[in-house]
């Protein structure tokens, strides 16, 4: 063991806080591209109009079966080729939220149709628009269902931005192989780099698991909705004489 | 076979101001006939009871009232106002006219996201109803169904009985002209039945304008000032509930009965 840690690790150390900014930034953006896209594909899953629905099967079918890397490669060296040219920081994000896309819509399309149909009929019935009942009634219940294999899909498309290494994108892993090449103790910089990811992991899928827990429990987690819920327990309490002793929310 | 009795212009009680007229609706699913030809009327204040063997087209007949199935053909008209009309809608406002018809479904159909004073707010919301005063009308009216007290629950910490008086006060919330009530005690058992029973006694004591369909004769008898008895999507007999329930002119209808008596 002795010399093991041999990397001047000082030297690297706003290299490093750069390149985790950087995964940072490739997985949020990406997320959000993902679930956006994601959610407009499930949707015309979901669709009547069976052309809808059948450029939506091709999209998911397609990228669900093509690796992630082969994705990146097309996106930042084949689109150049055919003089599309991409940032690197375009082409990862896109290729990410192509890819996550299409298992998402997997995911919240299931979880959409999950949503008992009682329930839109019970919105109908209630006079609420189709707007209205699918943002109040029906998203939020398709969310709770969604949001174990969300969250899974975020950790994994966090982990996946190390793909990008491939692209020279500087992000963490794109920076452990600079740190390597310069140093020469690979096991020790793909050590650290490990334990970097590891430190952005864990503590992401525990805060997710805590807030699917808070979710599922009905907990209000909008300011709005927060806000209702705190009139609606002093109102209660006044026309009750006594306060309420429901504990979740 | 007995001849089918239509009901629009029979009542014995007529009443000046109705609130939910049908005239000669048919409906079909797949090429099966479901309603046919079918005919009545809900005076307001009035209570009308709609019995009948499952299947037989109870529950689709109250659908037609709030065009959550729309009619083959026939007419419907709600609160003065022709909202179907053959195979055609003719409602300009959809929701205006379902904010005018509650409907309390036999699962109670509650938002298991929302907790229960939200369930009662949320439609409120959409109506244009103030935060402060949708949410004070809903306590009140969880006050008046008497589950107040679980105002902030969840709908799948309630009982069976509790779910189905927190959708009354849900169905209650936008003050519609009249209730449907769809076998709202079929899914209770017998206590959170007599719950429901209970509100709904209260609710036509206030005078509230209601179309039931229901298994519970006693309660039908009790409260209804009419009383329907559809078969093979038809009405077969109608008339007052004394009238329909213990002395029933029809074989179908003292048929069904004799069967409900046997079954309970």
């Amino acid at each position: 063991m002795s010399g093991f840690f041999q990397v001047p690790w000082s030297d690297y150390r706003s290299d490093l806080i750069d390149a985790l900014w950087r995964t940072i930034s490739y997985t949020v953006v990406s997320f959000i591209g993902a679930v956006l896209l994601g959610l407009v594909v499930a949707l015309l899953r979901l669709s009547r109009a069976w052309p809808a629905r059948a450029l939506a099967a091709v999209y998911t079918e397609l990228f669900k079966n093509i690796p992630l890397l082969a994705i990146i490669f097309l996106t930042y060296f084949g689109l150049a080729s055919a003089g599309i040219r991409l940032d690197v920081f375009t082409a990862g994000c896109l290729s990410l939220v192509v890819f996550y896309a299409a298992y998402l819509s997997e995911i919240f399309r299931s979880a959409i149709s999950g949503v008992h149909d009682g329930q839109t009929e019970a919105g109908e019935a209630l006079g609420i628009g189709k707007v209205g009942i699918f943002v109040h009634i029906v998203l939020p219940q398709a969310v709770r269902q969604a949001l174990a294999g969300t969250n899974t899909m975020l950790v994994d498309l966090l982990k996946s931005t190390s793909l990008l290494v491939t692209v020279s994108a500087a992000e963490l892993m794109s920076e452990g192989r600079l740190i390597t090449s310069a140093t020469f103790r690979a096991l020790e910089v793909y050590l650290v780099i490990s334990a970097i990811y590891f430190a952005l992991c864990y503590p992401l899928s525990q805060l997710l698991l805590l807030l699917e827990r808070k979710v599922r429990a009905g907990v209000p987690l909008s300011p709005w909705r927060r806000r209702r819920v705190r009139t609606a327990r002093t109102l209660l309490a006044a026309d009750l004489g006594t306060n309420l002793k429901e504990p979740a929310v | 076979m007995t001849e089918p009795v239509t009901t629009a212009k029979t009542d014995p009680t007529p009443h000046a101001d109705t609130v939910v007229r049908i005239e000669g609706l048919s409906k079909s699913f797949d090429g099966r006939l479901v309603l046919d030809d079918v005919s009545l009327e809900v005076g307001r204040g009035r209570i009308v009871s709609v019995i009948g063997q499952s299947g037989g087209g109870k529950t689709t007949l109250m659908r037609c009232v709030n065009l959550l199935e729309r009619p083959d053909r026939g007419t419907v008209e709600v609160a003065g106002e022709v909202v179907h009309r053959d195979g055609r809608m003719v409602c300009r406002d959809l929701p205006g006219l379902r904010r005018t018809v509650g409907m309390v479904f036999q699962r109670f159909n509650l938002f298991p996201h929302l907790t229960a004073v939200e369930n009662v707010v949320v439609a409120q919301r959409k109506a244009g109803v103030p935060e402060l005063e949708a949410l004070e009308r809903a306590v009140a009216l969880l006050r008046r169904v008497g589950v107040a007290h679980r105002g902030l629950a969840l709908p799948d910490r309630l009982s069976g009985g509790e779910q189905q008086r927190v959708a009354i006060a849900r169905a209650l919330a936008l003050r519609p002209e009249v209730l449907l009530f769809d076998e709202p005690t079929s899914s209770l058992d017998p206590e959170a039945t007599r719950e429901v029973l209970s509100v709904m006694r209260e609710l036509a004591a206030d005078g509230m304008t209601m179309l039931l369909v229901t298994h519970e004769l006693p309660f039908a008898r009790e409260v209804s000032d009419r009383v329907v008895f559809v078969d093979g999507g038809r009405i077969v007999e109608e008339g007052r509930p004394e009238q329909v329930i213990d002395h029933p002119e029809q074989a179908r209808t003292r048929a069904f009965l004799a069967a409900y008596g046997s079954a309970s």
